[in-house]
């Protein structure tokens, strides 16, 4: 599927995140308006609590106000950086628990197998998902288990936990999956 | 080029790994700029996937909250009163830090018309004698870079900066027991001088290794170094 993100959205947000970097409270609710959706479904995916999630989209937002000067236009889109944080956070707050909760709650909805409708891509670079038409030509328990790692935060030994199966079974649908990946992604340049 | 290919910044990237495994792969994020820059490149295309996740609106009333945690002229007020329990236990933390700063400060010259250079790193510990003092020589060559650090103070001092190149900052990082960069400040000409947070204290103990890596302005986006390390050292007791 090819489609592009409206450069006009990300570039808003692009200058909006300068502008929080400058400490803009005003501009930084911009930020917040824009994101916050995406970031709470980040959020609360990988915590799999809805309470524990506003707490650590709340510490996100924080992190976000006090870093946003870090953020290097050209390096990674706006969102990307934002989306990272949230979801980098999000997982140290699990492991923080000791990996009690490794399942998704219920309320967490699903996630989309094919690239989203144009109005709500931020990421890709006017590019096509590269990435997302790769992932369609692994074999499905390769794609389900990077899937898994990178949508519910998960290590190879906690996607084995959660499919029952050894680690080196995990960790084997995992590698193969990658090493076609990275020849799906090298032979498109 | 081998028949295996090396998935293990993918790996990284993805996070799918732990333990001594991840451990392995960040020291190569230290060592190796090409291993930095694949991560990199891979956590980009993952990134890609962000795109797919669903979104789900937060409380109406979130956003006062955290508004009202960043207090300042901003600061809109609301009716809840405590913002988040764990905001206070930092803030008082800071102020329990920035405390310390002025218990231990040397008393202040009577008139200081212009501003003093940093004192040297041997009279930056006016510390009561309790807690350990380490010191670590970043980087080999002529011209290491000193840290002292005051147990007791959790005061940590650099003493200069690496070269860094025009439009890029140089970032101090711990390694400890975890193998995982911790970032700590960015570094300055006259190099740096901090307080430490708690969690930062922990892992400032004799044999864990002190980095500098060359950073983005505002230091690494990421959390973890994503430029050449320039310079490192062990920290030992004096």
């Amino acid at each position: 599927m090819v489609r592009t993100a409206s450069p006009d959205a990300r570039a808003y947000l692009a200058a909006m995140l300068i502008a929080t970097g400058s400490e803009d409270r005003a501009a930084f609710r911009e930020v917040y308006r824009l994101t916050s959706a995406k970031l709470f479904g980040i959020c609360l995916r990988i915590c799999g609590d809805r309470s524990a999630a506003e707490d650590v989209l709340h510490d996100v937002y924080l992190t976000i106000w006090r870093r946003a000067g870090a953020w290097e236009p050209g390096r990674a889109s706006p969102i990307t950086w934002l989306a990272t944080v949230a979801r980098n956070r999000a997982i140290d707050w699990r492991r923080a628990q000791g990996g009690r909760q490794t399942r998704p709650i219920a309320e967490a909805p699903d996630i989309a197998d094919s690239a989203p409708d144009a109005e709500a891509m931020l990421v890709a670079d006017g590019e096509r998902h590269r990435l997302v038409d790769c992932l369609e030509e692994l074999e499905d328990r390769s794609r389900a288990a990077i899937r898994t790692a990178f949508f519910d935060g998960l290590t190879y030994a906690e996607i084995a936990e959660r499919a029952a199966v050894p680690l080196g079974t995990a960790k084997s649908w995992i590698r193969r999956g990658l090493a076609r990946l990275k020849e799906c992604l090298d032979r498109d340049g | 080029m081998t028949d295996e290919p090396d998935l293990q910044a993918a790996e990284l990237a993805l996070g799918v790994l732990d333990g001594e495994a991840r451990a392995a792969a960040l020291r190569r994020v230290l060592a190796e700029p090409d291993f930095a820059a694949e991560v990199e490149r891979w956590r980009l295309y993952f990134a890609q996937l962000f795109d797919l996740w669903p979104e789900v609106e937060p409380p109406e009333d979130l956003i006062e909250r955290i508004d009202a945690s960043l207090g300042g002229p901003g600061h809109v007020r609301t009716r809840r009163a405590a913002p988040w329990p764990l905001i206070a236990i930092a803030s008082s933390a800071l102020a329990a830090c920035l405390l310390v700063i002025l218990l231990l400060r040397p008393a202040p010259e009577p008139v200081a018309p212009s501003p003093t250079p940093p004192a040297p790193i041997a009279s930056a510990t006016p510390a009561p004698a309790s807690g350990p003092t380490l010191i670590a020589m970043l980087g080999e060559g002529k011209t290491p870079i000193a840290a002292a650090y005051d147990g007791a103070a959790g005061r940590l001092r650099v003493a200069s900066q690496p070269t860094t190149p025009s439009g890029r900052v140089a970032q101090l990082w711990v390694i400890g027991g975890d193998a995982t960069p911790h970032p700590l400040g960015l570094l300055g000409p006259d190099g740096l001088e901090l307080v430490l947070a708690p969690a930062d204290r922990a892992r400032i103990v004799a044999g864990a290794t002190l980095a500098i890596s060359i950073e983005p302005p505002g230091g690494s986006p990421t959390g973890l170094p994503t430029g050449p390390v320039v310079a490192t050292g062990a920290l030992s007791r004096v």
